[in-house]
């Protein structure tokens, strides 16, 4: 491999994807069992080189088990994990080159930002000039050379995140493990660095599986996301065919806010209907009672009850609403699925 | 509580604990004419005789701290080395194993080991340990162990699984893990069992009179016991006194200087996240 790019410009990137071939993982019948029970049951996945796949499920449903097993701190009762070809669920974590972020993110409390960083390298063997070239290379990516003598006690939450992120690149990894990296960040902080994750995950070459409770989150950061319910695969896709055509009512229910509407039909199936693609129709349509209004600014969440059940239409926050409102909905905007099962007609 | 009151019981308290150390230092401090007329003069009778006596006795005195020092830092080191890696296994395992193996060591930690010494004895007989100061070290160790683990294994239950995972996903090994990662972290869980330890060794009598009996060989309790019955006719308080203020010293420095260790090690605390 011959290396000719100019210096300045290939030190910020280099930590990332220098040495770090680029890979694939797949999960093939991925299974966990604790005490006969089944904590995943059967996960196919395909994460690409330089793809970002977000796990995305309520809690307990399996998720952080599923980066567990691959990263091999729980045992693979079953199927097989195969990074670049090559089966890994047998091979000690060590040797498996996947690094993790923990949700706490794990930052060694009695070592500095620069030792937490560098001592993996250090017991890795790596030489005292290489680590220093990619201690600072990696600081400066993540903006963090201010704080390199600083204990982890001594940083904000984001500045934790970061260290932590920064430690997992040092670790040249041919895969990428996230778990819940953003959860102990308010809002806001979570908000501003969405982008700059993106961004280094879409860096390195290696695949990052990214898991989350947090939808937005997920659409935020990932290329495709999977959406896991206890233990199962419900379905894996782009935010759009997730949103667009939910495979079945968990999905359909659990991606989208506000909420969608199920309205179940006599014949046996339900009827999924987001709230924005509802519309106020003068004729025909559903008769509804105005229960509860949120204004958010530009739009408008109206809490409402019909003969169908309960509704939430999200519309313009001008809209003045007259007392006999009825609405309707375009066809191609009306999800289908069977009520017993729950899976897409 | 008003703060007078408040004052008042902590100098009770104080009083309580520290009285009769005081009571032996000032015993240490008095001829025994002045000890035996009662607390009439405390303008006269003031000595520093007995300390002499006790510390050019034969052999001197430093002989026995020496003895004890060596014994008891020992004793902790191997005790600690036994312990630590006892501890680690333990705390990782789950279930019943961890469950009888805990309920075990509780009953061994409990257990008079006084009622032990005559055993212990014939082993050391058979062994050929008798008048071997390093011999000492394995009762003590052996007794105090159980303890040691359960303090320790404790401490390595508290700390979060995350940093030992990172660690390993990090590449590190078992011995890296526990000497860059958790040790560091356990210092004043490491270091307060360590002084129980010592502290045993150090007050330790029946089996220190029982298996030592050269005099150059004795540890500080049995020494002392020497010296309180050294005369037939007299009870020899003053020396007496001093010799336990002198035994005393090294003790309370040692835990001054680790006192200010365990504290900068809880403030540390920057486990949690």
């Amino acid at each position: 491999m011959t290396n000719t790019s100019d210096p300045a410009k290939a030190t910020a990137t280099a930590t990332a994807s220098e040495h770090s071939t680029a890979t694939s993982l797949r999960l093939e019948g991925l299974c966990r069992r604790i005490g006969g029970r089944a904590i995943l049951d059967g996960i196919n996945l395909e994460v690409a080189a330089g793809e970002c796949l977000a796990l995305l499920g309520p809690s307990g449903c399996g998720k952080s088990t599923v980066l567990r097993v691959i990263a091999g701190l729980d045992p693979c009762d079953g199927g097989r994990i195969l990074l670049d070809g090559r089966d890994i669920s047998e091979q000690k974590p060590a040797r498996r080159r996947v690094a993790m972020v923990f949700q706490s993110y794990a930052l060694y409390p009695h070592l500095s930002v620069e030792r937490n960083l560098s001592l993996g390298m250090e017991l890795r063997g790596v030489g005292p000039e290489q680590r220093e070239r990619e201690l600072v290379a990696v600081l400066e990516l993540l903006q963090l050379s201010a704080l390199r003598r600083r204990r982890p006690a001594q940083l904000s939450g984001g500045q934790r995140q970061r260290v932590a992120l920064a430690r997992a690149l040092l670790r040249k990894p041919r895969l990428m493990l996230l778990d819940e990296p953003m959860s102990n960040l308010d809002a806001q902080l979570r908000e501003e660095l969405r982008p700059q994750l993106r961004a280094i995950l879409r860096g390195g070459r290696a695949p990052a599986i990214y898991v989350t409770h947090d939808q937005q989150e997920a659409m935020g950061i990932a290329d495709r996301i999977a959406v896991l319910q206890e233990g199962r695969l419900q379905q894996c896709g782009t935010p759009q065919e997730l949103y667009h055509q939910p495979a079945n009512l968990f999905v359909a229910g659990f991606i989208g806010r506000p909420q969608i509407n199920l309205l179940p039909q006599g014949d046996g199936t339900v009827v999924g209907i987001r709230p924005e693609h509802l519309r106020a129709v003068g004729e025909g349509g559903l008769a509804v009672q105005v229960l509860s209004r949120e204004w958010h600014g530009a739009s408008q969440l109206l809490l409402l009850e019909s003969a169908q059940g309960p509704l939430r239409w999200t519309c313009d926050g001008n809209q003045t609403l007259g007392d006999d409102l009825r609405l309707g909905w375009e066809r191609r905007h009306e999800h289908r699925f069977r009520q017993a099962g729950g899976e897409r007609c | 509580m008003r703060v007078s009151t408040r004052a008042g019981l902590v100098a009770l308290l104080l009083l309580w604990s520290l009285g009769p150390m005081l009571w032996q230092l000032y015993t240490s401090m008095r001829t025994p004419e002045a000890l035996l007329a009662g607390a009439g003069g405390l303008a006269s009778g003031w000595t520093l005789a007995n300390y002499g006596a006790v510390l050019g006795g034969d052999p001197p005195f430093w002989r026995y701290l020496l003895n004890s020092t060596v014994v008891g830092a020992l004793s902790t080191l191997l005790t600690l080395a036994l312990a630590i890696p006892c501890a680690y296994a333990l705390s990782r395992r789950g279930g019943l194993l961890r469950l009888l193996v805990g309920g075990g060591l509780l009953a061994a930690a409990v257990f008079p080991y006084v009622l032990l010494f005559l055993a212990l004895l014939q082993v050391a007989r058979q062994l050929g340990l008798a008048n071997n100061l390093l011999a000492l070290c394995l009762p003590y160790a052996g007794l105090q162990l159980p303890l040691a683990v359960l303090l320790l294994q404790a401490a390595f239950a508290e700390l979060p699984p995350e940093l030992e995972e990172s660690a390993v996903l990090e590449g590190f090994s078992l011995w890296q893990r526990l000497r860059w990662i958790l040790l560091p972290l356990m210092g004043p869980a490491v270091v307060s069992t360590g002084l129980l330890v010592f502290l045993f060794s150090w007050n330790e009598f029946p089996i220190a009179l029982t298996w030592i009996s050269r005099s150059e060989l004795l540890t500080l309790a049995p020494a002392m016991a020497r010296i309180a019955g050294s005369s037939v006719y007299t009870v020899p308080y003053g020396a007496f006194a001093a010799a336990t203020v002198l035994g005393s010293v090294p003790l309370l420095a040692l835990l001054l200087l680790f006192q200010r260790q365990i504290v900068a090690g809880l403030t540390q605390g920057a486990i949690k996240g």
